[in-house]
């Protein structure tokens, strides 16, 4: 079937390609990237029956789409559309989401930049041209490959947000710690993948440098002088020099980027032993199998 | 040499790194590890990061007795030339108690060695600046450095890849350059060379 696309209409807000991430880059600078939140990923895509990191649309607003060269089905979370060619899907901003992911079947078919076809933002790398998508995009589709579809489950919210404490704790008064695992935190405003940002009683640490730079991860919780907590998301610096509380857990990580701004939050410390074990369930239940590469 | 390893969530380990050690070799050590999957070399610590269903990494004694490691890709020498126009060169200047023309000259007259690759896709922090020179970074960073900027902070120098946000001391553009290439990644790695040539 040749020619199938998704012609962007409008976009509103941000929107574009992510899909699984490029791992194993950090050491050029470059960080995991990938869907801010892979189980939602997940969703769209297996209600699709495509792969669970397939190229798909990471929307923040709204978008308006049409089908074009042939017939496409959709996925906007796990609701299924059918588009015949030159039929439109209206998606309006979600109230209630902070991102939703639109599915396509087979992926959208966008060239691979260092490994995969997600988008760096920063770098204008990957994705649709490097950048957000707008009026006057044509995504090609990939080749459909008609997997059995899969209802995943929704995101579980409400409970505590799991963190593995360290490794910098001795660089903070004990007031700290008491504090990250008992207070409740609010979701900045100005959260991004790059990092989501908290509001709450600060974290006092016993020194005030910003210090030499250190590795960085994804979920790193990181506390500059001021003590508001910065927990790194997708795209983040890969060395940076503020001190890490804790890092939040692969298994919460997409559920705390899946919360609006101003959501009220509460953290609790696990083991990175259990973190681990935590993980195969969450894995196993998501279907978040690393790709073969 | 005891290592002093801590978690880093449930699937990376930091290290402390023992001092003297070459980037490079360390980088390509952890790298050669079982169960490694990437790494980051960063000034004084490394991480190495696995996946978490695999087995953790064996990271006791690896800096011990003989451990030099094949490299993947030679250490190479870049020459980026250089327009010192930054808005920073006279703060610079001030700092150094000298004129613009001898701060250019003292950061022309270094080969530097890449330290750390990271920040940023490509950014590299190139040592050591001419302690003369090494202005300490903006208290109020600027929301916006151009794409090619050559800037100093403290003992470190390095060229922006991209727009971002950014505390350097501004005092120059690189001509002709781009430290981050979409189909080869960063180009400066851990161990390359670089030199500045006024342009």
């Amino acid at each position: 079937m040749a020619d199938r696309a998704l012609q962007i209409m409008q976009a509103v807000g941000p929107a574009w390609i992510q899909d699984g991430g490029r791992e194993g880059l950090l050491h050029q600078g470059i960080p995991p990237g990938g869907a801010l939140v892979p189980e939602l990923l997940a969703q769209a895509n297996r209600a699709i029956g495509n792969r669970w990191d397939a190229p798909a649309i990471e929307l923040y607003g709204s978008l308006d789409v049409m089908a074009s060269g042939g017939a496409v089905r959709l996925s906007v979370g796990g609701e299924v559309h059918f588009l015949r060619a030159g039929e439109r899907l209206q998606i309006p901003a979600s109230g209630t989401e902070r991102v939703r992911y639109l599915a396509a079947g087979g992926g959208f078919d966008v060239p691979i930049r260092l490994g995969a076809r997600g988008t760096l933002p920063v770098a204008s790398l990957g994705g649709y041209e490097g950048r957000a998508l707008g009026g006057g995009d044509r995504l090609a589709l990939a080749e459909d490959e008609d997997g059995p579809d899969e209802r995943l489950p929704s995101l579980e919210t409400g409970s505590r947000l799991r963190f593995v404490p360290g490794p910098d704790s001795a660089r903070f008064d004990p007031l700290a710690r008491e504090r990250l695992s008992s207070e409740p935190f609010r979701i900045d405003l100005s959260s991004n993948r790059v990092g989501t940002r908290l509001e709450g009683p600060p974290l006092p640490r016993l020194d005030s440098d910003a210090g030499i730079s250190m590795p960085m991860v994804r979920g790193a919780i990181q506390v500059p002088a001021a003590g508001l907590p910065i927990v790194l998301g997708p795209d983040h610096p890969t060395t940076g020099g503020y001190p890490l509380i804790g890092v939040v857990i692969r298994a919460d990580q997409g559920l705390l980027a899946s919360l609006q701004p101003g959501t009220t939050v509460r953290f609790a410390p696990v083991e990175a032993e259990d973190a681990r074990s935590i993980w195969r369930e969450h894995a196993a239940r998501w279907g978040l199998v690393p790709a073969l590469r | 040499m005891s290592l002093a390893v801590e978690a880093l969530g449930e699937a990376a380990l930091r290290l402390e790194l023992p001092p003297c050690l070459e980037p490079r070799a360390v980088l390509e050590r952890l790298r050669s590890l079982a169960g490694v999957r990437d790494v980051v070399v960063a000034e004084r610590h490394a991480a190495v990061t696995f996946d978490p269903l695999g087995p953790l990494p064996k990271l006791e004694g690896i800096f011990d007795g003989q451990w030099a490691v094949g490299t993947e890709r030679a250490a190479r020498l870049h020459t980026v030339s250089v327009r010192y126009d930054g808005p920073d060169l006279e703060r610079v200047a001030a700092f150094a108690k000298a004129t613009v023309e001898e701060v250019v000259r003292l950061h022309e007259e270094r080969v530097y060695t890449v330290r750390v690759v990271g920040f940023l896709p490509g950014f590299a922090y190139l040592g050591e600046v001419d302690p003369r020179i090494a202005a300490p970074r903006l208290e109020t960073p600027r929301v916006r450095v151009p794409a090619g900027a050559v800037g100093i902070a403290g003992s470190r120098t390095g060229i922006y890849p991209f727009v971002s946000p950014g505390g350097w001391n501004l005092i120059g553009t690189a001509i002709d350059f781009a430290p981050f290439d979409a189909e080869s990644g960063a180009v400066f790695r851990l161990g390359d060379q670089v030199r500045f040539v006024r342009g």
